[in-house]
């Protein structure tokens, strides 16, 4: 990700040549594989901090909150998927 | 309390917080990426490129990648505190985990000085 990222910014040829490998369906899923779990990570990552401020903390909020996470980052990785192909 | 040496802060506490912040600044940032991304579909190199040469984009840059060491060592630490013990893996443990957590080290040191590089390159 860092070498894209430098090679994005070194010059114009840099930033057209990461565009056009970013364009193939292995870069497409590749990119979407790192997003899901960046994404869930995220998502499960938020949990933690409403819990940390106390909210959910029972057993039954506990399992209702686990639901929830992964039923938002099952939306938010399609919407991803939808946003990348 | 945590004891352990190789913990960030020799405090549980401080450690437990320290991942909550850099947590906050990480989410920050890569939201606000994934939006700017989102909303600059034709994005060319001269936008890219301007973005990532403002001063207020660099402190954010820069500030992201502190917080994603200091987040990593933290997951890395407890990842490798919490299974690379002497109960699963016997008498090399201590070692094993000691070269894990160097590894961790040196990773974080190096995406660290690379990030620094690429934005001051620029």
């Amino acid at each position: 990700m860092l070498y894209a990222l430098d090679k994005s910014l070194s010059s114009e040829e840099g930033f057209a040549e990461v565009k056009a490998c970013l364009t193939s369906p292995l870069a497409k899923l590749v990119i979407w594989g790192l997003l899901s779990a960046l994404l869930y990570h995220l998502v499960a990552g938020l949990r933690h901090l409403i819990m940390d401020a106390g909210i959910g903390e029972t057993l039954e909020g506990g399992k209702l909150g686990s639901k929830i996470v992964i039923a938002v980052s099952v939306v938010v990785i399609v919407l991803a998927g939808v946003w990348i192909w | 309390m945590v004891t352990n040496v190789t913990n960030l802060s020799r405090s549980g506490l401080y450690d437990w917080m320290a991942q909550r912040v850099s947590a906050v600044v990480l989410a920050a940032y890569f939201i606000f990426l994934i939006g700017y991304l989102v909303f600059h579909p034709g994005l060319d190199y001269a936008q890219w490129h301007g973005l990532f040469a403002h001063t207020a984009m660099r402190i954010f840059s820069l500030l992201a990648l502190v917080a994603l060491g200091a987040h990593a060592w933290v997951g890395m630490w407890t990842i490798a505190t919490d299974y690379l013990t002497p109960m699963a893996l016997g008498k090399s443990a201590t070692a094993v985990r000691f070269l894990f957590q160097a590894v961790c080290g040196i990773a974080m040191f190096a995406y660290f000085v690379w990030g620094v590089q690429i934005l001051w390159g620029i």
